[in-house]
C-alpha cells in the first residue's frame, strides 16, 4: 500500500505573543518557533502504522520554502520513506494548494492520499477535500479510525455533537485525518539527525508542470486582532488575587 | 541506534551486584511502585528477552534521587541503568505521552513545559537585571525553566535578584537566550538531546564571557557540575554563595522571623552532591528562626519525588505521596515552616501541602525568600 500524506510547516502560536505586520497582511513571524502541523502529523503516523500493517511505501509532500526541509526530515525521521519538497508559492489559499499538490501527484501511484484535517495557522481545512476534486478521487474528512479491506477503506468521521459516520470509501482515495485516530511516538532527536541523511526531492513549479497562470482565488487583504467581546472578563493580579475574585464570580453565580 | 542490552551488563557494572538488597531498601518509592531495583538489577543481566522487561510502567517511577547507586557496596550504576532502558525506549519512541511532550517541548521551546521561549525572562521584566548580550558581567545567575517560567517559583528567582543587588553582587542573566540545562532531560533517557542542549549552553556561556555560574536549581548545579563535557567554568548552587555573602558579612539581615523552620535536603543538592552544610548555615543566622533538624536529613533526606522526569510523568505509583510523608515529619516536630532550596522540592511540598490539609499548620518555603524576608 502506497501512501502520500501531504504537510505543511506551521508557526506555533498558542503561547506567543502575536503581532501585526506593518503591511498589515500578516502577523510577525521572526519571534516564532515552527514545528510540523499538529494534524499532519497524526496523518504521518497513520500512514506509517498502515504501512507496517499492509507493506509499502510513505511519500511526505510539501509546498513551501527552504525551511520547510525540517519538517519533512522529521516525517523520514517518524518512518516516511520519501520526502518530496516543492518550492512554490507562500500562500494560504487552500485552492491553489490543492492544484499545485494534484499536479505534482498526477501520474504517482498511490492507494491512499492523507492530509491533515485543517493547518494550525490559518485553519481553512480545504486542502485535503479540492486535492480530491482535482484529482476525482473518492474523499472522506475528519477521518478518526481506518480500516483496510481490498480496495476499500472502511472509515469513520467525526460529526458534531459526538455523532461518528461509517463510510466505505473505493480506493485509491483522499482521507483528512483528526488528530486523535493514533497515539504519536516520540520522535527522538537521534531518528531527527539519522533522517536528516536522507535525501529529500526538491522541485521548482516548472517541473511539475504547474503552469502559475492561473487566477489566485484568495490573497489575504488584512489581518486583525477579533474585537474584544462584552461577555468575557480576563482577571488580573497574582495568582493568589486571581483565585479569590475567580471565587467570589462562582459563588455570586452560584447564587 | 540500536541497543545491545549485554552493553548494558558492562556499562553499569551489573555483574558485580551481590543482590544484597540495599538499593531496595533505601528506595523512596518501593512502597509506592512495582519498582524493585535489586530484582531490576539481576533480570536485566539474565534477560533474553530485555524488549519485554524494558515495558514495565514501572521503569518511570524512579526519581533518579540517587539513593541506590550511592549506597551500593559494590557500586552497580543503578541509576545509569533506569537511565539506559529509558534511553533505549526513548530511541524508539515508546514512552509515556506526558514524556513525549515534555521532550519534544524541550526541543521547540527550550523548556519541557513548552513555554513561549520569548517569555522565558518576563519575571525580571521591572526588576533591573542586567542581561547578556546587552551588558556584560562575569558571573551568570543560570534561572532555570520552572524558576522561569512557574509563578510559585519565580517567587525564588525574584528574591535571588533582590539578595544579590542588596549585597551588591556583580551578575546577568541570559534572558531569552537561556535553554533548559537537561539533567531532567537526559534523566528521562533522551541522552541526544542532553548532549546538544551541552553543547549549546556550553558554546553560549563561552560566547558571552561567563567566568562563574550560580544556579537556582540543585538540578542545573548537578548538570553544569557533573555531566557537561567541556564547561570547565565554575559552577555554585545559590545557597553556597548566600553562606559566603553572610559570613562575609555582605548581607546585613535585621528583621526577625519568629519562625521555627526544618530544612529539607533535595537529592541533587545534599546526597548527589554533598552540600549540606551552606543550606543550614544560612537558617541558622536567620534572625528569630529557630532551626530544627528532620530525623531523616542529610543523606537520609527523603525524595520528594520531583526528579527523574517525574514532574512530568502521569501515575506509576500509588498510596501517599513522600511529600505528604515529608510534611507530616515537618508538623510533628513542631516546625511551622519547611525550607527548601530545589524548585521541585518547593513545587512537591506545595502540592502535598494541599492535599494532605496540613495547609493551616505549616507553609512551604525557599530559603531565598526567607533570607529575602529577614533584610527588611
Amino acid at each position: 500500500m502506497n501512501i502520500i500524506v501531504c504537510v505543511k510547516r506551521i508557526p506555533k502560536t498558542a503561547e506567543a505573543d502575536i503581532l501585526i505586520e506593518k503591511d498589515g497582511k500578516d502577523i510577525k513571524r521572526d519571534h516564532l518557533v515552527f514545528a510540523l502541523n499538529d494534524w499532519d502529523g497524526y496523518a504521518v503516523r497513520e500512514a506509517v502504522l498502515l504501512k507496517e500493517k499492509f507493506e509499502g511505501e510513505v511519500t511526505v509532500i510539501t509546498i513551501g520554502p527552504e525551511e520547510s526541509k525540517e519538517v519533512l526530515t522529521r516525517c523520514l525521521a517518524m518512518g516516511a520513506d520519501r520526502a518530496v519538497r516543492i518550492e512554490g508559492p507562500s500562500s494560504s489559499d487552500g485552492h491553489l494548494i490543492a492544484r499545485i499538490l494534484a499536479q505534482a501527484i498526477k501520474g504517482q501511484s498511490f492507494d491512499l492520499i492523507l492530509t491533515g484535517v485543517q493547518a494550525e495557522d490559518d485553519g481553512w481545512g480545504q486542502v485535503g477535500v479540492a486535492l480530491a476534486q482535482i484529482l476525482g478521487l473518492p474523499h472522506a474528512s475528519i477521518v478518526t479510525h481506518i480500516e483496510i479491506e481490498r480496495d476499500k477503506a472502511k472509515v469513520r468521521r467525526e460529526l458534531e455533537g459526538g455523532i461518528e459516520e461509517l463510510l466505505e470509501v473505493k480506493l485509491p482515495a483522499v482521507l483528512t485525518i483528526q488528530t486523535g485516530i493514533n497515539e504519536p511516538k516520540y520522535v527522538s532527536l537521534s531518528a531527527i539527525l539519522d533522517a536528516e541523511d536522507k535525501e529529500t526531492k526538491e522541485v521548482g513549479m516548472e517541473e511539475i508542470g504547474f503552469s502559475s497562470k492561473g487566477p489566485l482565488d484568495a490573497t489575504i487583504d488584512q489581518v486583525s486582532f477579533p474585537p474584544t467581546g462584552k461577555m468575557a472578563e480576563i482577571l488580573k493580579g497574582s495568582p493568589e488575587e486571581v483565585v479569590g475574585q475567580l471565587t467570589e464570580i462562582i459563588k455570586k453565580k452560584k447564587g | 541506534m540500536k541497543i545491545d542490552p549485554k552493553t548494558f551488563v558492562h556499562d553499569y557494572q551489573l555483574n558485580i551486584c551481590i543482590q544484597c538488597g540495599t538499593c531496595t531498601g533505601g528506595c523512596p518509592v518501593k512502597f509506592r511502585s512495582p519498582l524493585n531495583m535489586r530484582r531490576l538489577v539481576r533480570e536485566t543481566y539474565l534477560t533474553d528477552n530485555f524488549s519485554s522487561l524494558s515495558k514495565r510502567a514501572e521503569l518511570w517511577a524512579c526519581t533518579t534521587c540517587s539513593t541506590c547507586s550511592l549506597r551500593c557496596p559494590s557500586g552497580v550504576k543503578n541509576v545509569e541503568l533506569i537511565m539506559g532502558i529509558r534511553n533505549f525506549l526513548a530511541n524508539k519512541g515508546e514512552i509515556p505521552s506526558t514524556i513525549r511532550d515534555a521532550l519534544e517541548n524541550t526541543l521547540l521551546q527550550g523548556n519541557p513545559w513548552g513555554r513561549f521561549r520569548d517569555r522565558r525572562a518576563d519575571w525580571a521584566k521591572d526588576l533591573g537585571v542586567k542581561i547578556f548580550g546587552e551588558e556584560t558581567s562575569e558571573t551568570l545567575l543560570y534561572v532555570g525553566c520552572a524558576p522561569s517560567y512557574d509563578p510559585r517559583v519565580q517567587s525564588v528567582s525574584t528574591a535571588l535578584v533582590r539578595i544579590f543587588q542588596k549585597a551588591g553582587v556583580d551578575f546577568a542573566i541570559l534572558g531569552k537566550k537561556e535553554s533548559c540545562c537537561g539533567n531532567e532531560i537526559r534523566r528521562m533517557g533522551e541522552q541526544a538531546l542532553f548532549k546538544k542542549l551541552a553543547k549549546d549552553n556550553t558554546a553560549l556561556f563561552k560566547k558571552s564571557g561567563v567566568k562563574r555560574i550560580i544556579t537556582l536549581s540543585p538540578h542545573c548545579f548537578n548538570a553544569f557540575k557533573n555531566e557537561y563535557p567541556d564547561l570547565n567554568i565554575p559552577v555554585q548552587h545559590y545557597t553556597q554563595v548566600l553562606a559566603d555573602l553572610i559570613g562575609g558579612g555582605k548581607l546585613h539581615l535585621s528583621k526577625g522571623l519568629g519562625i521555627s523552620a526544618t530544612y529539607h535536603d533535595p537529592c541533587f543538592l545534599g546526597k548527589q552532591n554533598k552540600v549540606f552544610d551552606e543550606p543550614r548555615k544560612i537558617l541558622a543566622s536567620l534572625p528569630g528562626c529557630d532551626f530544627i533538624e528532620m530525623e531523616r536529613s542529610r543523606e537520609r533526606s527523603l525524595c520528594c519525588e520531583g526528579g527523574g522526569g517525574r514532574m512530568w510523568a502521569e501515575g506509576g505509583t500509588e498510596g501517599k505521596r513522600n511529600g505528604e510523608i515529608r510534611i507530616r515529619e515537618a508538623v510533628a516536630l513542631g516546625a511551622k515552616t519547611l525550607a527548601t532550596a530545589c524548585p521541585f522540592c518547593l513545587l512537591t511540598f506545595e502540592d502535598s501541602v494541599k492535599t494532605s490539609g496540613l495547609a493551616e499548620q505549616i507553609v512551604i518555603k525557599d530559603i531565598a525568600e526567607l533570607v529575602v524576608e529577614t533584610m527588611g
